[in-house]
């Protein structure tokens, strides 16, 4: 049998379909979200059993995690982002203890025990500043790619200071550096230190080490360097970041196939 | 997300358009009701609330509305008035407070003060004295700009609990409440009025203590959102004080229900849940949580102490009582860590949830020191939720419930403490 992992996030769908009895990843799959996220996740789906030539009487346990969990129908249980996270980061970095997860509209600080179990977490709570939603706010009104960010940031030589918490007023701070002639490099940096010291926050004074960075954010060149400069540790970007989730949910999907 | 409130007809039509009473039709737990029932009963609190009070308008007897748990409501009842809270629980009467008072500001202050401009709580429209205090600068400022049109009694509250002059201060303004009643309504306060009805409230008070103390059961017959509907914004209603009895003697013989014992036990701390703004309990209780212990104004805080009614002084024995509550204004507030630590063990809550208005200035403080009980020294998992009364963050409030309860089951599968 195989074990489906979804995980419908803010800005993506992402699903991993697992051998529920090796454990060995099959196939994965990322659509960009939309209005029917169960529409566009069993299409998602079904894609990906194709490409394995698996059919759906293959499945034995369907996990769906991220925001819009509840909304999948195929889904047999739903299990938090946080703790499918946990989950997937301990399975390809078995000794993590910290990870921080940035993804669209969520940002999370979660403490793992040796065991891999969540020990204690923290998460945003309305606000989407420390989130992906930010850096495309900035990129937009800079004119210039998220894949871009990072090389621009390299080069920032004095980065701005963005004082607001809010995406909304940062935008307003950022036309008013733009109209004072900051440089887009120093304004990017800026907006990254913004992000990172945001999310690390959460996390209170402790942060043990090792640190995983995961979330599609982990993608977004300069911002594990923002991380690691702002809490004086080394970090890792968890391999590919925007599957965790979805490789969390399919290994607590296949406990129960 | 009471499902099925839409439906629900509300008498006093005035009172709380968007919230009305919750029909809790989707429960499991009390599901067997006739007409009189007592959950029918509270389910109409309001209707009833309203009615009493029109009646107790008609026979000329003063409206009194309160604002907060230190109002002493026996002196209220000792001058033949009807201590009625004012308590705003809907997010659609605080644009019109916004006019007013600043958007960061707690949102219980802003929805009972839009309520008084919207000129929609018909308590509220009908009190003839509101009697506030200056339990938080909050509300005292508030205060101020409803006393330009409404009569309003100040009581300045003390702050430090174990300081004798304080106490004494207390006392003082009690007198100066009492001093007000009597001339205002033209009665005299006797210390057997104040007696008789110190009697009624301690019953009051027995009987909703009798009512939470069935959560300690392994799988208490109600959940935590129906044991939060026995309550009334009118006090000594002779009528809800039958109907508490006879709900505890209806649940006490409820058989076991087999589904509260596998829910994860919550004991919630923090601000109040006024009635209108229960969203957090039902996400709480959506994700496979059972609320055992309220521990605020909503539920146990004011309900702990009674009144003395051997005291020789009645209106010290009424200031005692009072001046004990411990809610964050209080410095130090070590009356409420002591409560949290025994009210944890007696009803053997597995987690903490603290729950904070925004702009709630000192219970948000005072959470530093509720968290550092809860995980330091009782080492049960702790959440604070801090939130107003706008749906808009509900999902993610119910993503960090479901991780905490999952992190509580997760752990109980593995055998491990949940922290050390």
């Amino acid at each position: 049998m195989i074990a489906v992992g979804v995980d419908a996030g803010s800005r993506a769908i992402k699903i991993v379909l697992m051998d529920s009895d090796t454990r060995s990843i099959l196939a994965t799959g990322l659509v960009k979200q939309g209005v029917n996220s169960d529409e566009l996740t069993s299409h998602l789906l079904d894609c990906l059993l194709n490409e394995c030539a698996l059919n759906r009487d293959d499945i034995g346990y369907v996990v769906a995690t991220g925001y819009a969990r509840n909304r999948i129908s195929i889904a047999d249980t739903t299990i938090t982002e946080i703790t499918c996270h946990a989950c997937g980061v301990h399975h390809v970095v078995p000794d993590a203890r910290t990870v921080v997860e940035i993804g669209g509209q969520d940002s999370k600080f979660l403490h793992l025990d040796p065991t891999g179990a969540v020990h204690d977490f923290a998460m945003n709570d309305r606000c989407a500043a420390g989130t992906g939603r930010f850096l495309e706010v900035v990129s937009e009104r800079l004119g210039v790619g998220l894949e871009d960010l990072g090389q621009m940031s390299a080069r920032s030589s004095n980065p701005a200071v963005i004082s607001s918490m809010c995406i909304v007023f940062a935008e307003t701070e950022i036309i008013g550096l733009l109209s004072a002639g900051a440089a887009p490099e120093d304004i990017v940096a800026g907006v990254q230190n913004a992000i990172v010291t945001r999310v690390a926050s959460m996390a209170g004074r402790s942060i043990t080490p090792p640190v995983v960075f995961t979330g599609g954010v982990a993608l977004v060149p300069g911002m594990s360097q923002a991380l690691e400069r702002l809490i004086g540790q080394s970090v890792t970007v968890a391999p590919n970041p925007q599957m965790t989730g979805a490789l969390g949910a399919a290994i607590l999907a296949s406990k129960q196939a | 997300m009471s499902k099925c409130s839409g439906d629900k007809q509300v008498k006093a039509k005035n009172c709380d358009p968007c919230s009305p009473p919750s029909v809790d039709c989707c429960s499991s737990a009390v599901t067997t009701e006739q007409n009189d029932s007592p959950t029918l009963w509270f389910e109409n609190m309001i209707d009833n609330c309203y009615d009493y009070a029109i009646d107790a308008k008609s026979n000329s007897r003063p409206i009194v509305g309160i604002m907060c748990e230190y109002a002493p409501r026996e002196l209220i009842m000792a001058a033949g008035g009807v201590p009625v809270c004012l308590c705003g629980g809907s997010a659609k009467t605080i644009p019109a407070a916004e006019d007013y008072l600043p958007a960061n500001l707690c949102p219980l202050i802003k929805s009972t003060f839009g309520y008084h401009i919207t000129k929609t709580n018909p308590f509220l429209e009908m009190a003839d004295l509101v009697v506030a205090e200056t339990t938080c600068d909050g509300k005292k400022k508030m205060f101020e700009l409803m006393a330009e049109t409404k009569a309003v009694h100040l009581m300045e509250l003390p702050q430090k609990q174990d300081d004798s002059e304080a106490f004494e201060h207390w006392v003082t303004e009690i007198h100066k409440l009492k001093a007000e009643l009597e001339t205002r309504f033209d009665v005299q306060i006797t210390p057997e009025k104040i007696r008789e009805a110190s009697r009624i409230m301690n019953r009051e008070r027995n009987l909703r203590r009798g009512l939470a103390g069935l959560m300690k059961a392994d799988a208490p017959p109600l959940t935590g959102r129906q044991l939060l509907n026995f309550k009334s914004i009118i006090s000594g209603i002779p009528t809800d004080l039958e109907k508490y009895e006879e709900a505890a003697e209806i649940l006490r013989s409820h058989s076991r229900n087999g589904d509260m014992s596998s829910r994860v036990r919550v004991l919630l701390t923090g601000v109040p849940v006024v009635h209108g703004a229960e969203r957090v309990v039902d996400i709480i209780e959506e994700s496979g949580g059972l609320i055992v212990c309220m521990e605020n104004c909503t539920g146990l805080k004011p309900i702990l102490e009674d009144v003395d009614l051997n005291a020789a002084d009645p209106i010290r024995a009424l200031a005692k009582k009072y001046f004990h509550i411990h809610c964050a204004v209080m410095t130090r507030n070590t009356r409420r860590i002591d409560y949290l630590r025994a009210l944890t063990a007696e009803y053997r809550a597995e987690c903490v949830i603290d729950l904070v208005w925004q702009a709630c200035v000192t219970y948000d403080i005072e959470s530093y020191q509720v968290r550092r009980l809860a995980e330091q020294e009782l080492h049960v998992p702790y959440l604070r939720i801090e939130t107003d009364y706008s749906p808009s963050d509900s999902a993610r409030i119910a993503v960090r419930v479901e991780a905490l309860f999952e992190t509580l089951r997760s752990s109980y599968r593995t055998g491990q403490p949940c922290r050390k």
